[in-house]
């Protein structure tokens, strides 16, 4: 894996680790960067190994190190920037260079804490869902080390500082997430929509990649704070290309229109997974990326544009799909991409008033908190009643009272109700917009109006109404995470001031400024207080009059159904899977038909450049010097035994023939004054001939007689006749042309023949092979020794019985 | 070289037509092996200032062993102990090329640093001259000679057993390779 | 001259093209044979000079042959040989594993292979 050359560079280069943060004069000093960095390469295969030595330890190893993890973020919060930077290839500007600053921070809390709490989830969960499909219950230990590689890749991503580190860990993430959301891998479906996601956030992270290319292009390093602080200086702007490279990769994995249909499909996976996938890790990463390139983004104002319409029809779009779903993970699925509609909005209103950045990473926060929750509710909701859709459950608070108060708590915080940091998610969302002037605060009421409406339809649904399905108890382990989390909610509900810190320095990093927010509950009629108000009453009356207006939403999901970008990636896979089927047939298929594919386009291609070339002086004939008789009678005798070679029936004619063009090119070399390769010609070809035969001994006398009996196909035949000689004309244009004319009338040989007296030598020959091109030799016996390994493991399993 | 009692045995249970492998062939190689690796030593000695290098001394070396095998046929081929430690020559040969490659990296000089450098005095003994090409040369001839060897011993090898007393003998000689 | 060994390259290579495209698995190793040894003609030719050989003490004024094309079919001729050998076990091993050197049986057989995978797929997915 990745992670093993990364470790031991980080090993190797152990004592030249700088830190930006602190100084190592005073011996060894805490490093959180670099621990984190330790974190993020070695969680995954830690914890794998702990799985495969004791299945049941997994869990400990995740816990331990997001505990860690978690640990050394808070410390980091505490004592501020820190940073690694090590040379990595540095011929190509390329450092392992980790900044831990105010976003990495933000996002690494996130991944690490919210990562905790779904371990220690998940050590219940996963035994049960194993169980409940009747699987071995030591498969938890590959999910618990996919699971710790997501969090060490999104920590990774978070810090990394150098364009290419970045996608590499931004891939990591996707690979990640494939393995996990096809952990149920008997489930075709389950496999289906981890290869979606896996398709559309990995081909998205091309370009990605592209766009690292090109900053390194325009600004001349791959190193991202050296880039920002040129694209500040007035240097070069970002381009739109490079621009719309990067935030398509963010919106593919944050789900938004019209990459978002891989998001819903990704439900098939374990429920604590969504739960990460949701809020911490996958689709916050896109959101990050763009906090992350934003003062880049800004100086492409257009985009930020895009970014704002984006939001808001994700926001919008989704918001109505998920007041239709009947799955309690679907509904979720699409309040996800709803809510981060609403971020990737306030991302893009910040191009003017600068509050939505702040307010934007306000958002992910509370919405993680509150996201977790209500999927980790939603598990252990399905684990206790065995029921996915919201019209079969009901009633639900009365078996399991915790649980409703806890996720009660999630769905008010992310309803925006007071007393939770929801309220304040909003009144900076709704500030940001005020900013911007009345349809962006238009679409912020209806955003919030639509939040309110399906997470009242989920949490009614599942906990409130009558009682239709029996409730088996929930483990404690299911339930604590989901309390802890609704506390989270309303402790910082009253005490926003440590959220709004973190905020404050995230945004700072992407804004290149310091900002200030000071959430705080205002009784008075100041706008946002209106707005909330206003969504507040919106949203419940649409809650009460819900079965007059569904009908319609149905409708709408129908269409987007029909006509959304799913089917387009349907359509796609398909015909790429067709397109592939053809090739196979044409090419694979038969070894000939292969061998044709091959010769015809290529000697198409090479017709094509002779027309388009002056073949004026192309061709000489050469002169034939005194002496070069014998010359000329051995490469007639070499032409006759290479036709000869391709006429006998018998395989034992047939070497034989092939020996003679064998021993022909060997005498040809000797005429040529190469007497090393004339030796070696004729022992090889010796050689050769003696193994082909003792080969051909091995083969049954019948197979290989059959094998020389059978008729060839007469239109084959002729068909074979035709293209050889194609191959031969073309082999003749090429090489007669390509002797005609050598570029070089210096050859470097004259250097080598003076100089091999140098090498202590007197064969020039020997010198060049040992000495001067030795690499080549070098080259020559790893081939030799490959086809030995080959040619030994083919014959010990072809033993004939 | 083995005792010449078992070459006859093993003729006589391969499946080669007798009238083929006659004792006049069969001495005639045996005499000839010792000859034959001379000539191959001599090529790769001498290669730094004549015709030939390790690529020739290695198939001339395995010609000689090749030249066994039509002899006595292949069965008696896979028992040799030279046959069955071609593999490890050839690796053997890979680990000296390596090493005459690499080694100076480690000092900082460029890929295959010669050893003396040019214009330095060289010792002679005889006509080889102590100079590290020549070892790599010697990694080169290893590696070739293995590789032939080693494909016609599993080729001896692949052959079916002569069903009869003898077939308890262990001559499979291992699975090395 | 030139044009002689461009012919000659030229019918190696045609020879083996058209062994190539035989249904004869040890034809097609044969091919490859000559292919190989059309290249090496190829990379030899290829030499500016042509002369007395390369080794010392040389004859002053005489033309001396091209040592690096030399080298660089020495090389040639050595990889072509052992991927003639991996190739003539790979042979080796199609027949112990189909019992046919025929390419069109291959085929058949494989074809069959997939048909039955097919058939496995689909009851599995019914299932």
């Amino acid at each position: 894996m990745l992670a093993v050359p990364f470790s031991l560079l980080l090993f190797v280069s152990n004592g030249t680790l700088a830190t930006s943060g602190n100084t190592m004069d005073g011996g060894w000093q805490f490093n959180p960067a670099a621990s984190l960095l330790a974190l993020a390469v070695l969680s995954g295969p830690l914890t794998w190994l702990v799985g495969r030595w004791r299945p049941g330890l997994a869990w400990v190893a995740g816990a331990l190190l997001a505990g860690g993890g978690l640990t050394t973020t808070i410390v980091a919060i505490a004592t501020g920037d820190s940073g690694v930077d090590v040379a990595w290839a540095p011929s190509w500007g390329l450092r392992l260079a980790f900044d831990l600053d105010g976003l990495a921070r933000l996002y690494a809390l996130l991944a690490t804490g919210i990562g905790l709490l779904v371990v220690i989830y998940a050590r219940r969960y996963v035994p049960l869902h194993l169980h409940h499909q009747g699987r071995d219950e030591r498969e938890a230990g590959p999910f618990f080390a996919a699971f710790l590689l997501f969090m060490g890749a999104m920590l990774g991503l978070v810090m990394a500082r150098d364009l290419i580190a970045l996608f590499v860990f931004w891939d990591v993430t996707a690979l990640a997430s494939y393995l996990l959301i096809s952990y149920d891998r008997q489930d075709a479906n389950a496999r289906a929509s981890a290869l979606m996601a896996l398709l559309v956030t990995g081909i998205s992270a091309l370009g990605l990649l592209v766009a690292a290319l090109l900053i390194e292009d325009r600004y001349g390093t791959f190193d991202l704070g050296a880039v920002i602080a040129a694209a500040e200086a007035g240097d070069h702007s970002l381009g739109l290309t490079t621009g719309i490279l990067i935030v398509s990769a963010a919106l593919a994995k944050s789900a938004q229109l019209p990459f978002h249909f891989w998001l819903p499909r990704a439900m098939a996976a374990p429920t604590p997974v969504s739960a990460y996938l949701h809020s911490a890790a996958m689709v916050a990463a896109g959101v990050f990326l763009i906090g992350r390139f934003y003062p880049l983004l800004a100086t492409e104002p257009r985009l930020l544009d895009g970014l704002a319409v984006v939001g808001a029809g994700s926001m919008a779009i989704s918001g109505v799909l998920a007041t239709t779903r009947a799955d309690i993970k679907q509904v979720l699925a699409y309040s996800t991409i709803s809510q981060y509609g609403y971020v990737v909005l306030m991302l893009g209103l910040g191009g003017q008033g600068h509050y939505g950045a702040v307010a934007a990473v306000f958002y992910v926060v509370a919405h993680a908190l509150a996201k977790t929750a209500l999927f980790l509710t939603a598990g252990a909701v399905t684990e206790a009643t065995g029921e996915r859709r919201l019209d079969r459950m009901g009633g639900l608070w009365r078996s399991m009272p915790a649980l409703a108060a806890g996720s009660g708590a999630a769905a008010a915080g992310l309803a925006a109700l007071p007393l939770t940091v929801g309220f304040f998610k909003d009144e900076l969302f709704f500030a940001a917009a005020l900013e911007r002037g009345p349809a962006a605060v238009a679409v912020a009421v209806g955003g919030a109006t639509l939040t309110i409406v399906y997470i009242g339809r989920f949490w009614g649904g599942i906990f409130l109404g009558p009682r239709r399905a029996t409730a088996d108890p929930v483990p404690l382990a299911l339930v604590g995470p989901v309390v802890v989390l609704g506390a989270a909610i309303l402790l910082t509900g009253v005490v926003p001031g440590p959220v709004a810190r973190l905020a404050e320095a995230a945004a700072a990093v992407s804004l290149r400024e310091a900002m200030t927010v000071s959430p705080a509950y205002h009784l008075d009629t100041r706008p946002e207080n209106l707005m909330a108000l206003a969504s507040f009453v919106l949203g419940g009356t649409l809650l009460a009059t819900r079965r007059f207006w569904s009908p319609a939403a149905m409708g709408l999901a129908r269409i987007g159904q029909r006509f959304g970008p799913a089917r387009a990636y349907g359509r796609g896979l398909d015909g790429f899977e067709r397109f592939s089927g053809a090739m196979r047939r044409v090419e694979v298929r038969d070894l000939r038909g292969r061998v044709a594919t091959i010769l015809l386009p290529a000697g198409v291609l090479v017709i094509i450049a002779l027309i388009a070339t002056p073949t004026r002086d192309a061709f000489s004939f050469g002169t034939i010097q005194r002496g070069d008789a014998g010359l000329v009678m051995i490469l007639i005798a070499t032409c006759g035994a290479g036709i000869a070679s391709t006429l006998p029936r018998d395989h034992l004619s047939m070497a034989l023939t092939v020996s003679g063009v064998g021993y022909c090119l060997a005498v040809t070399y000797a005429l040529f004054g190469a007497p090393d390769v004339a030796l070696v010609a004729v022992l090889v070809e010796t050689m050769f001939a003696l193994l082909f035969l003792g080969m051909l001994s091995l083969l049954p006398r019948r197979v290989l007689a059959e094998e020389a009996a059978e008729p060839e196909n007469h239109h084959h035949g002729r068909r074979d006749a035709a293209l050889a000689v194609i191959a031969g004309v073309i082999a003749l244009v090429v090489s007669w042309s390509a002797l005609s004319r050598p570029t070089f009338r210096e050859s470097v040989a004259v250097d080598y023949i003076e100089l091999a007296p140098d090498a202590h030598a007197r064969d020039v020959v020997t010198v060049i092979l040992t000495d001067f091109r030795g690499l080549d030799t070098m080259g020559e016996i790893t081939v030799i020794g490959i086809a030995m390994l080959g040619i030994a493991g083919l014959l010990r399993r072809g033993r004939l019985r | 070289m083995s005792p010449s009692s078992r070459y006859q045995v093993d003729a006589a249970q391969s499946r080669i037509d007798p009238s083929v492998t006659t004792v006049l062939t069969q001495t005639v190689a045996r005499l000839l092996l010792v000859p034959i690796f001379m000539v191959a030593l001599a090529i790769l000695v001498k290669g730094y200032a004549d015709v030939g290098d390790g690529f020739s001394a290695g198939v001339v070396a395995a010609l000689g062993v090749l030249l066994q095998d039509v002899a006595f046929g292949y069965r008696a081929i896979g028992r040799l102990t030279i046959v069955r430690l071609a593999p490890y020559g050839a690796l053997a040969g890979a680990l000296i090329a390596l090493g005459v490659t690499f080694v100076p990296v480690l000092t900082g000089e460029p890929l295959l640093r010669h050893r003396p450098g040019a214009g330095e005095p060289v010792a002679h003994l005889g006509a080889l001259e102590l100079i590290t090409p020549v070892l790599f040369d010697i990694g080169v001839f290893l590696v070739v000679f293995g590789f032939a060897v080693g494909v016609i011993g599993m080729i001896a090898r692949m052959h079916p057993r002569p069903i009869g007393p003898s077939r308890g003998t262990g001559a499979t000689g291992g699975d090395e390779g | 001259m030139t044009l002689l060994f461009a012919v000659a390259v030229a019918i190696l290579f045609g020879s083996g093209a058209y062994l190539l495209l035989k249904h004869d698995l040890v034809r097609v190793v044969i091919g490859m044979v000559l292919i190989s040894n059309a290249a090496n003609l190829f990379i030899i030719s290829a030499g500016l000079s042509r002369g007395q050989a390369p080794i010392y003490p040389l004859a002053d004024g005489e033309p001396v042959s091209d040592p690096l094309v030399q080298a660089m079919t020495l090389t040639a001729i050595v990889i072509s040989f052992g991927v003639a050998a991996l190739l003539l076990a790979l042979v080796y091993r199609v027949y112990t594993s189909h019992l046919s050197l025929d390419l069109d049986e291959l085929a058949e057989a494989d074809e069959r292979d997939e048909a039955v995978r097919d058939l496995a797929t689909l009851t599995g997915r019914q299932r």
